[in-house]
């Protein structure tokens, strides 16, 4: 996170990691697509000729927000790394400084492996970064809903019930669960920002109120909680909104 | 506020991967904007002038009004014009990124805000041009510049252009997207070029730490290699002393030189100086191995020929092969090549040979040694040329010792030479051995610039080719082979 308070203004970043073709840069795309103009920027793609990402995508969301000490500059960067193996040194470097991550998996059971080694080269990366993978907010979203052979649901929500992430369903070429993913880990996000550096009393903001404001400035007025809300697992009990802020 | 530890030299990649605000002057080719600007003048008869965030001006193409003309002639008006477009310059915007600066001859200033990634990086400031409502000089102009001649004025000020704010929210908006798609595309191009290089190190760094590591596991390993050769050469000759002993009382009880033995006390003594024995070949055997090993082991080289060494060795096997029934077959063919080499050292590898080729024939069979003398044949650097000329100092002796025995698969040729070494451990108990002989084979031969190979005996068996460059090739050809000289 990039704080200037001179410019009232707070920088995030996010990083959407997984293996190759686990659909990272369809997520941004179809976030880029979910989200008012006025708050986005233009999405950057750095792809090769095969539409593989050579080095990153980068989706800027640009949003005011008032605070009790008045009107502050949010901007999100939303980034994804390249999956391929080969591309390790890249995907090191568009980690730096993340605040937080969404692990794109791939639904498909021939693709467990894949997720499995690119979960553990996220952990080594972060490692080598000098963080812990515990210490940085992450949700894991299982992507291709909609294909077959894929682990089931009742496999994931099991799964889901064992680990201490988040779990999101999604299908990013249809849109579906790519919301609930970046607002999810937003919240997430934030949470972790705010008891790490007491944003609450330094900006005047709130939790619950910076994401029913992203929410709005996003194009999605009232939805936070419920799109924040989204997932199974995650170490909660069920039915438990994970803000305990209020719908606006 | 970045509260993360860099591990390494390319923590300044946060520039393109973090969240730093793009500079104008650094996005955008400023003589390629002048020249845009240009264009833009020209088709609209409007002056451009873009400034970056900082108040930089990067572009400046002004239209030469008439009026404006005029009312520079005069101090005060000069003065009153500068003011005007130090203002313009400095006019903040606002929200909507669009304002209006109006100049007191009633023409006007149109500014627009250039954005990127929602942080304002420039302005353009259009103008001065009149707007569509302007029908005649304004009181501050006559207030501003009391002497300018009203006619002149009136008439320069109507031949300007009149344009609605409509028509000049296009243009203005038209620049202002056109600009902003330049900045992201440089910019785009810019963070591709720095990740590009960024990997490039990233890579290069974490390929030196490798080999860094490798390097250090190789010298460790050479460094344990060392330690070996010292513990066999120090163990193998601290065990050989009492070994001497054994071997000498045991002869001497043999001997009767202590009194007479009975028969049985006769054959265990006979076992013991046998067993000795034995034992002090594999002894003087992990010796041999450790001083090849360690480079210590001295060759007295010197001028000799193969076929005599051969009958040595013929004679020193036969009794085995004899006891076999094994037949021995000697074909040198008058071999006669000068070799530069240790005969003790090449008797040794030889009765090696051709004692392992007994070992592993069974009874009717025959061991070959043969011995040719070759042209070099192709070798590495024949792509350069020169065989002609080559080939003759290339001469090389060629000893086959073949057998007609159990034979060894082809996957496991090469491993022979390593030491301790069987095919299959089970050969051990039928055939006896330490598998060190053949790897001291090897490297007595590689220490004597040759080579030594395994191949199929058709229909059943081995055939050990070893190859050893005359004393003419190791002259001339020192690159390639150890000189002939060592010692």
């Amino acid at each position: 996170m990039q704080l200037n308070f001179a410019a009232r203004e707070v920088a995030i970043k996010l990083v959407y990691y997984g293996p190759a073709l686990s659909g990272k840069t369809t997520n941004l795309k179809a976030l880029h697509q979910l989200v008012q103009e006025k708050s986005r920027g233009r999405l950057m793609t750095l792809e090769t000729k095969d539409d593989r990402t050579l080095f990153f995508d980068m989706l800027p969301l640009v949003f005011k927000a008032d605070s009790e000490h008045g009107s502050m500059n949010l901007r999100v960067k939303v980034f994804t790394v390249p999956g391929q193996v080969v591309h390790a040194s890249t995907r090191r470097l568009v980690l730096q400084g993340a605040d937080g991550i969404v692990f794109v998996a791939d639904s498909q059971l021939a693709e467990t492996e894949n997720n499995a080694a690119s979960f553990l080269d996220l952990r080594a990366n972060l490692k080598e970064l000098g963080r812990s993978i515990s210490q940085v907010p992450l949700v894991i979203q299982f992507n291709k809903r909609d294909l077959p052979n894929i682990r089931t649901d009742v496999e994931i929500d099991e799964l889901a019930q064992r680990g201490k992430e988040p779990v999101m369903k999604a299908c990013a070429v249809t849109g579906e669960g790519v919301l609930e993913s970046f607002f999810g880990l937003l919240d997430r996000t934030w949470k972790r920002l705010d008891e790490e550096h007491d944003l609450k009393d330094k900006l005047g903001l709130r939790p619950e109120a910076f994401l029913a404001m992203a929410a709005a400035s996003l194009g999605h007025a009232g939805q936070a909680t419920a799109l924040a809300s989204a997932f199974i697992g995650g170490a909660r009990m069920p039915g438990t909104p994970p803000s305990g802020g209020t719908v606006r | 506020m970045t509260a993360q530890k860099s591990t390494h030299g390319s923590g300044n990649a946060l520039d393109v991967v973090g969240d730093v605000p793009v500079r104008l002057e650094e996005v955008i080719d400023r003589e390629a904007l002048v020249e845009m600007c240009r264009s833009m003048q020209s088709l609209f008869g409007i002056g451009v002038r873009v400034y970056s965030a900082d108040g930089a001006l990067l572009a400046n193409v002004a239209s030469d009004l008439d009026i404006c003309g005029l009312v520079n002639d005069s101090s005060q008006g000069r003065v009153a014009c500068g003011a005007t477009v130090s203002a313009a310059k400095s006019v903040d915007p606002g929200d909507d990124g669009d304002v209006v600066h109006a100049c007191f001859t009633g023409l006007a200033y149109r500014i627009v805000s250039l954005d990127y990634e929602g942080r304002r990086i420039g302005r353009i400031v259009l103008g001065p041009y009149a707007p569509a409502g302007l029908r005649e000089p304004p009181e501050t102009l006559a207030r501003t510049v009391p002497k300018l001649d009203v006619i002149q004025s009136t008439t320069r000020l109507s031949a300007v252009a009149r344009v609605k704010p409509e028509a000049l929210g296009r243009i203005a908006h038209h620049l202002k997207t056109t600009l902003e798609l330049i900045i992201f595309s440089s910019h785009k191009a810019y963070v591709t070029s720095k990740l590009h290089l960024y990997s490039v190190r990233e890579s290069y760094r974490a390929l030196e730490e490798k080999t860094q590591r490798l390097e250090q596991a190789h010298s460790k390993l050479k460094e344990l290699d060392r330690l070996k050769s010292d513990f066999l050469g120090t163990v193998s000759h601290e065990l050989r002393t009492p070994l001497t002993s054994i071997i000498g009382y045991s002869e001497m009880l043999a001997e009767g030189i202590a009194g007479p033995l009975s028969k049985e006390q006769a054959d265990f003594v006979g076992t013991i100086h046998g067993k000795g024995e034995q034992l002090l070949g594999l002894i003087m055997g992990l010796l041999d191995l450790s001083k090849l090993d360690s480079g210590t082991m001295s060759l007295r080289q010197a001028s000799m020929q193969i076929a005599p060494t051969l009958q040595e060795v013929i004679s020193t096997v036969a009794p085995v092969a004899k006891k076999k029934g094994v037949e021995l077959v000697l074909d040198d063919d008058g071999v006669a090549c000068e070799l530069a080499a240790d005969a003790e050292r090449l008797r040794q590898v030889f009765v090696n040979l051709a004692d392992n080729a007994v070992k592993f024939t069974p009874k009717g069979g025959t061991v070959t040694i043969r011995a040719r003398v070759a042209d070099g044949g192709a070798s590495d650097d024949d792509d350069e040329g020169g065989a002609v000329l080559l080939a003759p100092v290339r001469r090389v002796v060629v000893v086959t010792v073949s057998d007609t025995g159990i034979g060894i698969p082809s996957a496991e040729r090469n491993k022979v030479f390593d030491a301790f070494y069987q095919v299959d451990s089970s050969s051990t108990r039928e055939y006896g051995g330490t598998g060190l002989g053949l790897s001291i084979v090897k490297r007595i031969v590689e220490a004597h610039g040759g080579t030594v190979v395994i191949s199929a005996n058709e229909p059943g068996g081995t055939v050990f080719t070893v190859t050893l460059p005359s004393a003419q090739a190791r002259r001339t050809l020192p690159s390639r082979l150890p000189p002939a000289d060592r010692t």
